[in-house]
């Protein structure tokens, strides 16, 4: 990503001034149960920025990422979105919610709503657009991803490929100043992987602030600004996506590509 | 036979198919009462909040109650039970009025059941979805989990309903002018008992299309889940 999109300072801040990083994250610890799965995470994403975080299943990546948007609630340590603390008891989750759209590995989509309702449901409930107003930008967004024709469909009448860009365009149309991507291409067919990933591609393209859990190292390679690779817990190492895959310093990190090497998906 | 359809004001012969709409209105009265109330009831006991631990104990309280002890009772207690407390206003009610109460009271709980169950089958991600949308959680019930969980249970919804049709005869203990009431004086004064032969086939021929709507139901409802796996 180049340097002019990262110093454009985010436009929509309350409080949040060019200095501000959309996501801070220091000391992170969450535990289910007995099973520490954060284990001291520290992590910045600055405007326009798109950070990857990759690592083994079970390393903490979808948790950590549940935890930007309060869907858990850490132990300890501090997350501030925008510059306000998360751990904070009087924080609005439902405004944080908004401002922070969220992508699952499984969709997820309503699926008693057809494809514009999907997308409308929030911009109409929770922004409270007309509802003219709100279709019309849907289908726009839909046009653009090339869905305009599916716009009455339910969604088990669509590909997963097509199911996931619509659950991508549904966070979209809530005008989210932080995308948050949780494998999203993890249950697709592998012929459908590439037309999400390409439109992830163009999200990070248009400076898009993003922060995705993915096990598709030859996508975090292109499209991230930082790479960081998470363990049992810990962000072992980051960097830019040259120095993680093209050098790795930390022999955890080498293991863990080494492995992706010999599985043929690097 | 017709005697005892039809009825026969001049002999005392009350009649079957007369009764037998109030058996109707009563039940459709009832049960939109109890879709409502069930709701609520159901919402209230998948709250999570501290503070509404006293309601949430009531409702598991009253849900154990109405289902354990048997309809009939229920009707007798109150039909001639509050009447003789001598109480104003409530004591003072038509047969009708504590008949209706009673099998919203009966109901109620059962439906709330079928309602928590479907409610509990909606899956945990639709409400991640919606949540990480910026929906309260009011919003997601009602737009996300709700709908959904309805048409999960809609079989078991028309189920009950077509049981609290059939339970309307239980009013006839309280001597309303039912369908069943009827049938039984006109036995009583013609020693004709086809009064309950008549009652029966009304009940059956509201209750059998009722079933039947509900197979079908079932029925479009998986083809349509299939049809979506195929796709």
């Amino acid at each position: 990503m180049s340097g002019e999109e990262r110093s454009r300072t985010p436009d929509r801040g309350e409080t949040a001034t060019p200095a501000t990083p959309v996501l801070r994250a220091v000391g992170v610890r969450k535990s289910f149960g007995a099973l520490e799965v954060l284990r001291g995470v520290d992590l910045t994403i600055s405007a326009h920025q798109v950070v990857c975080v990759i690592g083994s299943s079970g390393s903490g990546k979808s948790t950590l990422l549940r935890c930007c948007n309060l869907l858990e609630r850490i132990d300890s340590g501090t997350i501030e979105l925008f510059g306000h603390d998360l751990g904070d008891e009087r924080i609005d989750e439902d405004l944080v919610r908004r401002h922070t759209g969220m992508v699952f590995q499984a969709f997820n989509l309503f699926p008693h709503l057809n494809v514009l309702d999907n997308v409308t449901l929030g911009p109409r409930r929770v922004l409270r657009l007309q509802r003219g107003l709100a279709e019309q930008r849907a289908q726009e967004m839909l046009a653009r991803i090339g869905l305009a024709d599916k716009a009455a469909e339910y969604p088990d009448r669509l590909s997963g490929g097509q199911q996931q860009r619509v659950a991508i365009v549904r966070s979209l149309a809530m005008g989210p100043r932080l995308l948050l991507l949780d494998e999203v291409t993890s249950a697709l067919d592998p012929e459908l992987v590439a037309e999400v990933l390409d439109l992830v591609g163009e999200l990070a393209h248009q400076g898009m602030t993003m922060l995705i859990a993915t096990h598709e190292m030859g996508f975090a390679r292109d499209v991230a600004n930082t790479v960081c690779f998470l363990e049992d817990g810990v962000i072992v190492e980051s960097g830019t996506p040259e120095r993680i895959f093209g050098d790795p310093t930390e022999p955890a990190t080498r293991r863990f590509l080494q492995r992706i090497v010999d599985a043929g998906r690097l | 036979m017709w005697i005892a359809l039809a009825g026969h004001p001049e002999e005392g012969i009350l009649s079957v198919g007369k009764g037998f709409l109030l058996n109707i209105w009563l039940s459709v009265v009832c049960e939109a009462i109890v879709l409502v109330l069930a709701l609520g009831l159901a919402s209230l006991r998948l709250t999570k909040g501290p503070v509404l631990l006293p309601f949430r104990v009531l409702a598991i309280a009253y849900t154990d109650f109405a289902r354990g002890v048997p309809v009939i009772l229920v009707m007798l207690w109150v039909g001639f039970g509050v009447p003789s407390l001598n109480l104003a206003e409530v004591s003072s009610q038509s047969p009708v009025v504590y008949a209706g109460f009673v099998l919203v009271f009966a109901y109620t709980a059962y439906v709330a059941e079928v309602y928590r169950a479907g409610i509990m089958a909606v899956s945990r991600a639709q409400v991640q979805a919606a949540r990480s949308l910026g929906l309260s959680s009011r919003t997601t019930l009602s737009r996300v989990v709700l709908p959904q969980a309805v048409r999960n249970v809609l079989p078991a919804l028309l189920n009950d309903f077509a049981s609290l049709q059939k339970d309307t005869a239980i009013v006839s203990t309280l001597g309303v002018a039912e369908a069943v009431h009827s049938a039984q004086i006109a036995g009583g004064v013609e020693f004709n008992y086809s009064g309950f032969t008549i009652a029966s086939l009304l009940f059956l021929a509201v209750t059998v299309p009722l079933t039947r709507y509900t197979d079908h139901v079932m029925a479009r409802d998986r083809s349509r889940r299939l049809a979506g796996m195929a796709a």
